[in-house]
């Protein structure tokens, strides 16, 4: 910003080349083109100007457009100049008038750099955030999921001693282990949300039936002892690139509550599942006749730490940990549920590269 | 006849505590919830009736749903002759994330008698009940 035409020209005919130079030959003018162009991340501006001078003009837009890198363009020395452009300005450097190139582009450099740091550490900063708002909600579930279960095993381990009955020891024995199991899990799951932090991605091709073939052995012995039929379908004609991790893991959340949450007095329970790998586009959808969520729950599932219902209680990681695998594989989920009728879920995964 | 109601999420911890009141007294009546919504309707139906049985609430605080503290407030709402029939005694796990603010809130409300960290022991329940027995 300059209030003579002739200097802008110099200065974008210098430059233009390596940077892409906006110029403005009034105040209202550069107030605009800040408006307009977000991405603006350095500013050069002369001191002297009829109605503002520089650093008057770099005190005005210091709060409103705080980000961009602030340069004086000055002949001009006065110590007070100086000082107000530091205190006041914001000012990051000052260039002598009449400029040299060279000077310039060390000015627009080491201001680049500043600016760079200055926004990653707002992304950080905000990155922060979230991380520190996810540490406390495991501060909870740490004391919820991981002590509850200890504190009742030991309650448990406190009755023992006061049972003589075998029949009534082997009762409380089945619930100790669904405890067990349960922190079982939940470490599990624990060590599926870290390993989706951290990590990158090993893409290989993914064979769906040998995926499959894989899950039914683990899931037939469920679906044989809760007679829940269990039918799957797969159709993969084309090649299929992705992360076996992250997909294991989806499938295996899902379909580990479709056979969790079935109604269990129901007579015909039933988990199908079917694939379809058209276009590079991988669609999966995990059918099951089972409780239902109910609708005020279900935007809410996906949730860190939200379980919705109070009997089957699961980890609350589960459905989370698929969301944010989906996030990394780029794939999307939705479900569809009737409450006493079963759930329906809905995946679809892009062949990777 | 005093009876004991029991409201925990975890069926363990509700196996546990029912069976510790058992064999200190084996004519006691305890009646066992998951969900503490349930013991609200459960204290709304029995206030119908003409002269309700007093009861014991042994009361976890970590639940989904409706946690202890939530509990604890929708109760206050009833009228003091229904409130009065009950005792309320939480028992739950104490860890450096309750906020002891929370706890000592709790605790100033009337019917909270006591606080019992689980795990369960014979000798935290027997104290416990001599305590609680007299008043009744």
């Amino acid at each position: 910003m300059d209030d003579e035409q002739d200097n802008l020209v110099g200065f974008k005919a210098s430059l233009r080349f390596d940077y892409q130079v906006l110029t403005a030959v009034t105040i209202p003018q550069a107030i605009s083109c800040l408006d307009n162009h977000p991405e603006i991340r350095v500013i050069f501006c002369d001191q002297r100007m009829p109605v503002k001078t520089g650093v008057d003009f770099f005190e005005e837009i210091r709060i409103s457009y705080p980000l961009p890198v602030r340069i004086l363009l000055t002949a001009y020395t006065d110590v007070e100049a100086i000082i107000d452009s530091i205190n006041k300005g914001n000012v990051f450097r000052y260039v002598k008038k009449p400029w040299v190139e060279a000077e310039l582009v060390s000015a627009i450099e080491e201001a680049n750099k500043f600016y760079l740091a200055n926004s990653m550490l707002s992304v950080k900063n905000a990155e922060l955030q979230e991380a520190y708002k996810e540490l406390n909600k495991f501060a909870y579930s740490v004391s919820h999921d991981i002590r509850g279960p200890l504190s009742g095993i030991l309650g448990a381990i406190n009755l023992a001693r006061e049972m003589d009955e075998v029949e009534e020891m082997k009762e409380m024995m089945f619930l100790m282990e669904k405890s067990v199991k349960k922190l079982d899990a939940y470490v599990l799951s624990m060590h599926d949300y870290y390993s989706l932090q951290r990590g990158e991605l090993k893409i290989t091709k993914i064979d769906f039936n040998e995926l499959i073939h894989e899950l039914k052995e683990i899931y037939s012995v469920n679906a044989k002892i809760n007679h829940v039929a269990f039918k799957i379908d797969v159709n993969q004609t084309e090649t299929f690139r992705n992360d076996i991790a992250p997909l294991r893991l989806i499938f295996n959340n899902l379909l580990s509550n479709a056979f969790k949450y079935q109604d269990k007095k129901s007579k015909n329970k039933s988990v199908e599942v079917t694939i379809d790998v058209q276009k590079g586009v991988a669609t999966i959808y995990v059918k099951d006749t089972g409780i239902g969520i109910l609708g005020s729950h279900v935007g809410e599932i996906f949730n860190l730490f939200y379980r919705s219902n109070s009997t089957e209680v699961g980890s609350g990681l589960g459905l989370y940990n698929v969301k944010n695998a989906l996030l990394k594989l780029n794939g999307q989920i939705e479900v569809n549920s009737v409450l006493h009728q079963g759930t329906t879920f809905k995946v679809t995964i892009p062949s990777i590269g | 006849m005093v009876s004991f109601i029991v409201v925990d999420d975890s069926e363990l911890d509700r196996f546990v505590t029912q069976n510790f009141l058992k064999r200190s007294d084996e004519s006691l009546i305890i009646n066992t919830f998951h969900d503490a919504r349930d013991v609200l309707e459960l204290i709304r139906e029995n206030s119908k009736q003409p002269d309700p049985n007093p009861a014991i609430i042994l009361l976890d605080l970590q639940m989904p749903f409706m946690n202890g503290f939530e509990f604890v407030e929708e109760f206050e709402k009833f009228p003091a002759e229904i409130k009065e029939k009950y005792t309320i005694i939480i028992l739950t796990i104490l860890s450096p994330d309750n906020n002891p603010g929370d706890i000592f809130r709790i605790y100033n409300f009337g019917a909270v008698k006591s606080i019992i960290e689980k795990p369960l022991t014979k000798e935290k329940l027997l104290t416990l009940l001599s305590h609680i027995k007299p008043a009744n």
